[in-house]
């Protein structure tokens, strides 16, 4: 009877395992190629509010368009002011890489410059200056995508800049990135070499799946650990199987010989990986600013979203001048006195009537006055500068920009520590 | 009751007759080696993600001196644990070849679903590295010496400089020269440029820095055999490894 109920534990058990087998094989087929939602957003907004102010601040950012077929090509550019304040904590952009911000390689770059120097590799930039740049991009992938220019500083970390929603239409499958090679002819580096490889590493794998399945049906795991066990090991590995082994290395050997053999033959030029530092790179050459601007301190109302600047500004140009911007980390705060139409720029980061100023008088040539400068809208708050308040180094960064009646603009950096004011019964 | 039944086996025996039980072993060998097989791939994979990881991600990491010397270094841990497992307690000579096999599958599966299928990186910028020819040497080398000293020594060396000549068959066709914008490169090159990652940038790549500049060019053969030498070294710590987990403990009754 025990025996009989042990043979049908036996046989249930089996079955039952079998069906647990197949269960566990569909569940992890499934979790591993169902698929899965997009990410829309690269966590922007949770660098730290110092970090994105006090140390890129870009300007002028365009996207040549916004919607674009499978193939078609967009540039954007822009320009960036690496800041002189820039943070302690964070290391210098002396190895800088101009990157995108995008989800995987959706759109792929077909060349980047910083001023005119192309820029695929690792280069320097200094503190305190401006550069201009320009990515080239193809749309590869159909669907709608946040890209971001991006500039990644080594030991500091990837540093956002806006982002643009981009619409590509049309199919991958249509997609194509043709390569001219030094030796002439063209290959589409989409699918260049992958079939090779695919064959190359299925025929190794093959290779070793049949000297595993050769052993394992000799004897199998459990009866060969039964006779090692009772001290016939070396009876399981005689002369006739050393055979079987050495005949097998000779022709592993003999295949890794050929393929690399075959592999020289048809490729007889090849290089080394290009890599290294380009430096001397030049910023953007252009007269100094005639707008000196002296912080003189400034708070933030918390939960009023108020930024106020108090600062010394000296105009030593010749035509009078009015602050119009004031724009750090990506977002842009525009006085509507002087901006009376709203420029072209993604509506997450363009507070149109953001900034006013205490005195909203021109200045004139020669003149120095005290300005309050109020930077006030909930994109503030949205895009997480509120946080400033709660960073270790709580200083602010951004640039100030002046417009003059004939429509020059002038720069100036400002930034410096700020007094958080917290209110009865208000929180971040 | 009787000793035995005409439907049920003899008394205090569970199988019927000698096919049956020979029948319940081959099933549980192929369980054996199914689970095997998962707990080598998974936890190889992990091991392996961590210490290679972008060297063996990108095909743009892939130099001819940190990748050859870091790559066969970091897999030969679980090659030698596992034929530590599999040769002193089955004498079965799979042990390098079942791991790589198993790392190499469960590499493929997360290439092709999760680089390719999820985010669209295309596969000539992530295969993995070629290592199956390196277990089978390994494993031969242990079965005919039958010796794990030797099974270091030579095993751990050719191990070193068998990777870089396994690999360059589908490398070699990424390292053509192009040109971008009047910049030298490689293919290899151009697909990490190309190919925009945004949480991997140029300057983390680790192409042939170092201070070995005295023979010139020819740093892969330099960097095989001191990849070959440390793998050795590795081989001895990890073969212990290997044998102090495949022990078997069991409590006494008393201590239940």
């Amino acid at each position: 009877m025990k025996s009989l109920n042990l043979q049908s534990m036996a046989k249930c058990a089996t079955a039952r395992v079998v069906r647990l087998w197949i269960l566990g094989l569909v569940v992890a087929g499934a979790l591993t190629t169902l698929p899965a939602t997009p990410a829309a957003a690269h966590g922007e907004r949770s660098q730290q509010a110092f970090l994105r102010m006090r140390t890129l601040n870009w300007y002028d950012v365009k996207w040549s368009k916004t919607e674009l077929n499978v193939n078609d090509e967009m540039e954007l550019t822009g320009k960036v002011h690496v800041f002189s304040g820039w943070p302690q904590a964070v290391a210098r952009p002396g190895e800088s890489f101009l990157n995108v911000g995008e989800p995987g390689p959706v759109l792929i770059r077909k060349s980047a410059f910083v001023g005119e120097v192309p820029v695929p590799r690792t280069f320097s930039m200094d503190v305190g200056k401006d550069y201009e740049y320009k990515i080239v991009l193809k749309a590869r992938r159909q669907g709608r995508y946040h890209v971001h220019v991006q500039i990644n500083v080594k030991d500091g970390g990837p540093i956002v800049g806006p982002g643009q929603w981009i619409t590509i239409k049309g199919d991958m499958k249509d997609f194509t990135n043709p390569v001219t090679l030094l030796e002439g002819s063209t290959i589409d580096l989409e699918t260049y070499g992958i079939t090779w490889t695919y064959i190359y590493h299925f025929f190794w794998m093959a290779a070793a799946a049949a000297w595993i399945l050769y052993w394992f049906m000799t004897k199998g795991i459990i009866v060969r650990y039964w006779q090692v066990k009772a001290g016939k090991g070396r009876e399981l590995i005689g002369q006739d199987e050393k055979r079987i082994g050495a005949i097998t290395l000779a022709a592993v050997l003999l295949a890794v010989l050929v393929f690399y053999a075959a592999a020289n033959r048809e490729f007889p030029r090849t290089l080394p990986m290009q890599a290294g530092l380009l430096t001397g790179i030049s910023p953007i050459d252009e007269p100094r600013s005639t707008v000196a601007v002296q912080f003189k301190g400034g708070s933030y109302t918390v939960p009023g979203r108020e930024l106020r600047i108090r600062a010394k500004v000296t105009n030593n140009g010749k035509e009078p001048i009015r602050l119009g911007e004031f724009t750090s980390a990506g977002l842009r705060f525009l006085n509507p006195d002087v901006f009376t139409t709203r420029p072209d720029f993604p509506d997450y980061l363009l507070a149109d009537r953001g900034l006013s100023v205490s005195d909203p008088n021109p200045i004139a040539p020669g003149e120095t006055r005290d300005l309050e400068v109020i930077v006030q809208d909930a994109r503030f708050d949205i895009e997480r500068l509120s946080d400033l308040a709660y960073d270790t180094d709580s200083q602010f960064g951004g640039l100030l920009l002046f417009f003059s009646p004939s429509g020059e603009r002038q720069r100036a950096e400002i930034g410096g520590p700020v007094i958080p004011k917290f209110q009865a019964g208000a929180t971040l | 009751m009787s000793a035995s039944t005409e439907t049920g086996s003899p008394a205090g025996k569970t199988w019927k007759s000698k096919e049956e039980f020979l029948g319940c072993v081959i099933l549980t060998d192929w369980i054996l080696l199914v689970i095997l097989f998962a707990v080598l791939l998974g936890s190889f994979h992990i091991h392996y993600m961590l210490l290679a990881g972008d060297w063996d991600f990108w095909i743009d990491f892939k130099d001819r001196r940190m990748w050859p010397t870091v790559t066969p270094i970091v897999a030969m841990c679980f090659a030698a644990a596992a034929q530590s497992f599999f040769w002193t307690r089955f004498r079965l000579p799979i042990g390098a070849t079942t791991v790589v096999l198993a790392l190499l599958i469960g590499e493929w599966i997360n290439r092709y679903d999760n680089f390719w299928g999820w985010t669209f990186f295309p596969i000539n910028l992530v295969f993995p590295s070629a290592l199956i020819p390196m277990g089978f040497w390994l494993d031969i080398v242990l079965m005919i010496s039958g010796s794990w000293l030797v099974t270091a020594l030579l095993g751990g060396l050719g191990w070193g400089l068998l990777f870089y000549p396994i690999n360059w068959p589908v490398l070699a066709q990424y390292h053509q020269a192009t040109e971008i914008d009047g910049v030298l490169l490689t293919l290899a090159d151009l697909i990490g440029f190309n190919y925009v990652r945004t949480g991997t940038p140029e300057y983390i790549r680790m192409v042939e820095r170092g201070t070995l500049r005295t023979f010139g060019k020819d740093v892969v053969p330099v960097a095989a055999f001191f990849s070959g030498f440390i793998s050795m070294l590795v081989y001895f710590l990890w073969w212990n490894v290997g044998k102090w987990f495949s022990t078997t403990k069991y409590l006494e009754i008393e201590e239940v």
